[in-house]
Formats: C-alpha cells, structure tokens, sequence
C-alpha cells in the first residue's frame, strides 16, 4: 500500500479545492454583478469589461469566465483522480481514472476505426467541457454553452481537423472530392461543407440557449397564472408565487441536466463521425504504400 | 450592467473558445491521460514479466520432475540387480555349503564303515583264534591225547575257515 501522510490528504484537498472552489467564485460573482431590480428576462451573457482589438472589440463576458472556471474544475478533477496512482494497489479514484480512459478510447475507436490515436483526449475535452458548461446552470450559472460564440469556436476547431483530414491525399484530391459523385453537384458540396460546422454550433447552443428560455417562459407564465387565480389574496401572498416551487425543477431535470449531457454527447459523436468520414482512409494508404515502396527501390 | 444580446457574434470570443478547447485537450492528455496510460503499461510489463517468470518456472519445475523419475528409473533397476546378485551369491553360498558338508559326511560314512569293516575282520579273525584254542581243547579232550598245537594249527584253520565260509 502507498503510503497516506498528512502531505498526502493536503495535496488532495488543494486539487479538490481547485475543483470546486472556482464554482464558489462563480456564484459569488454572479451574485455581485447582477442587480437586486432585475426581473424575469431573455438576455445573453453579462458584460464584464471590454478591450479594444483590431476589428472587434474583445468583451469578456460571463461566458468567457464560466469556461475558465469549468477549466480549472476539470484540471482539479484530473490532478484529483491521478494523484497517488500505483500499479499494484489501485484506490477507487485510480478505477474511475482508468475507467474514463479506457472507456474515451473504446468509443473514439470503435467511432473512428484504426489511425486516430491522439483523438481520445480531443473527444473527452469536448464532452467534458460542454457538459460542465452546460451543468453549470444547475448552479444558476450562465451555461456558455448558450453563447453561440462559444459552440462555434469548438465547431471550427472540428471544422479545422475535419479539412486536415481531408488534405491527407494533398489538395488536388482535397478539390477534387468537391465534383463527387457529378460534378455538377460542387456547390451543394461547398455548401454541406460549410453548413457542418454551422449546424454543429447552432444546434449545440440552440439547445441549451432554448432550454433555458423555455425555463424563463414557464416561470414568467406560473407568476402570471399565480397572479389570475391568487389575485384575491392579501398583498404579500399575492405577490409570493408559491407555484413556482417544484415544476420549474422538473423542467430543469430535461433541460439542464438531460439536455446539457445529451447535447456534449452529440457534439462529440457528430465530431468524430465528420472528421473520420472525411479521411479517404483508402487512398492514403494506398498512397503511403506507394511511396514506401517507391523508397525501398530506391 | 450591460449585457450581451441573445445572438451576437464576436470574433474575439469565437477564437479564445477555440484556444479553452485547445488547452483543455492538453490538459487531459498531459494530467490525465498520459498518467495512467503509464500507469496501465507498467501494470501490463508488471503482469509479462510475472507470467515469463511463471511459465519460466513451471518449465524448470517440469525439467526437475522428468529428471527425478528417470532417476527413480535407474534406481529401481540398480536395486534390482543388486538383490539379483545378492540372492546369486546367497544361493552359490549355500550350494557349497551343502555340497561340503554332503561331501563331509559321505567321507564319514565311508571312514565309519571302513573302521567297521576292520572292527569285523579283526573281531572275524580273534573268532577264528578262539575257535582254534577250543577246538584244540576238545580235540585234546576227545582224542585224550596231546595235539601238536603247532602241527595242526594250519589244518584246523583251513577246516574253520570252510566252515565260516559255509555260514557266510
């Protein structure tokens, strides 16, 4: 057994700190900045501050800070899981280390086939990231998942593997698989390809961003319906909307917790069958072994 | 405090998510993954090595036990072969113990019946002797007259003699 001392139990309260705290600090600053007057509204994230950049100005908004903070989370829960790792004496949080591991890479490989070993921490990173973001509501957070800025930064990243992939053969095959199968078909090509990583973004956040106003909907109508049945009652009771309590939670329930999950799930599974669809797994292999063949003879 | 409109597009925005998703890959790859995939190769070198030095030892452990019954083999047919030589010998030892002491008493009994065959001739002999005194004391007596015991003692002989050949 590897030995447990008091640095041992201090290391692990500061990673677990560093998951957890960063959550703390979040509510503690959505609580500061928003004011005591504000009612029920649709609105994107808080401002917090804004620099000015070459064409745009840079506005770092909640979202920006609620993905710092699911960051460190998730830095914290891995310091926090492979801390202390042993060979022969696993302890409960090695299991689930190792569960996470194995099972990121069964399904990145059993999605993507042979020949896209680096993707598991790819595909993890973007289902963790997107269903903590999402999950961060449960805390009254801004999720930045409803932030379509955030979705689409993802989306371009998966854009940009899905187009390296593609260029595997070089760029004449890369141009040429626009003409497939008619080339009169190219614009509708061009299209699809573009609309991938817009469809990706739109229906990520989407979700989430419907999610919650379908949530702020519900309890703007159960104050209204409060307000038409409990009209008669005295002032402070009147105003109390008792019915409030419970059926906003159950909302919750899909929206935030089922919602958020699914969403992370598809975003990643949508990623890995673009990026492994668009590699002509085929022809480059085909190539490679000409080229080692062509290198062997001469 | 301000806020941002529902959908708003910033570029701005758009590239530091792309660079969260960035770093968080390598965070997972670098803390997470990269530990324990170290982790599971040394378990997996761990379990080889156990299972070489298994298989290793078994295998050692067959070679030992092959060994020992040819031993025991060997040693079986050497025990026999030394009780064959010993009851060999036994039976050599007392075949010529018997033969000797056959031979022995074969001699005895031919010594005994030699000395027998004396003691008769002599007690023959001493018979004819005393045949000879009384039969000259009653020839003496019945003829009364004084036998030259000289004279006649060879013809009294060769008469007792035909007698005792006659009894024989």
């Amino acid at each position: 057994m590897n030995k447990r001392n008091v640095g041992f139990y201090i290391v692990d309260g500061i990673y677990l700190a560093m998951a957890i705290l960063p959550i703390l600090f979040g509510i503690a600053v959505k609580v500061l900045f928003t004011p005591l007057s504000e009612g029920i509204a649709i609105s994107g994230a808080r401002i917090f501050f804004s620099l000015d950049m070459p064409i745009q100005p840079l506005i770092v908004t909640e979202s920006q800070l609620n993905s710092l903070i699911v960051m460190i989370t998730l830095l914290g829960i891995c310091l926090y899981l492979t801390h202390g790792l042993s060979v022969r004496y696993p302890t409960r949080r090695q299991h689930l280390a190792e569960w996470l591991v194995e099972k990121s890479e069964k399904m990145t490989f059993s999605n993507m086939g042979e020949g896209f070993s680096g993707f598991p921490p790819l595909i993890a990173a973007i289902l963790g990231l997107s269903a903590l973001s999402s999950l961060l509501s449960l805390f009254g957070l801004y999720p930045p998942t409803s932030d379509i800025n955030v979705v689409s930064g993802w989306a371009i990243t998966v854009f940009a593997l899905i187009t390296y992939y593609k260029f595997k053969c070089g760029p004449v095959y890369y141009l040429k698989s626009f003409g497939d199968p008619v080339p009169l078909l190219a614009p509708l090509n061009i299209i699809s390809e573009i609309a991938t990583p817009v469809s990706m973004a739109f229906r990520h956040y989407g979700n989430v961003l419907s999610g919650a106003v379908i949530s702020v909907l519900v309890a703007t109508g159960l104050d209204g319906l409060w307000g038409i049945i409990m009209g008669w009652l005295p002032s402070p009771l009147s105003e109390m909307a008792f019915i409030r309590i419970g059926i906003p939670a159950v909302l919750s329930v899909y929206f935030d917790l089922f919602s958020g999950c699914l969403q992370a799930y598809i975003f990643a599974m949508l990623a890995m069958l673009y990026i492994s669809s668009g590699y002509p797994r085929d022809e480059h292999m085909k190539r490679k072994n000409k080229k080692q063949i062509n290198k062997k003879t001469a | 405090m301000q806020t941002l409109e529902v959908i708003s597009v910033n570029l701005w925005q758009i590239l530091i998510s792309l660079a969260n998703l960035v770093v968080l890959f390598f965070i997972l790859k670098i803390f997470l993954y990269k530990p324990v995939k170290n982790i599971m190769a040394a378990r997996q070198a761990e379990i080889d090595s156990g299972y070489a030095a298994a298989s290793e030892a078994e295998k050692s452990a067959k070679a030992d036990r092959d060994a020992w019954a040819e031993k025991i083999k060997t040693a079986e047919s050497e025990a026999q072969a030394i009780i064959k030589n010993a009851a060999d010998k036994a039976n050599d030892n007392s075949d010529r113990i018997i033969n000797e002491a056959k031979d022995k008493a074969r001699d005895i009994i031919r010594r005994a019946e030699a000395e027998a065959e004396l003691e008769h001739k002599k007690a023959q002999d001493d018979i004819k002797q005393e045949i000879v005194v009384v039969s000259t004391v009653l020839t003496e007596k019945m003829l009364e007259r004084e036998i030259n015991e000289k004279d006649h003692r060879e013809l009294i002989e060769s008469f007792i003699s035909k007698i005792g050949d006659g009894n024989d």
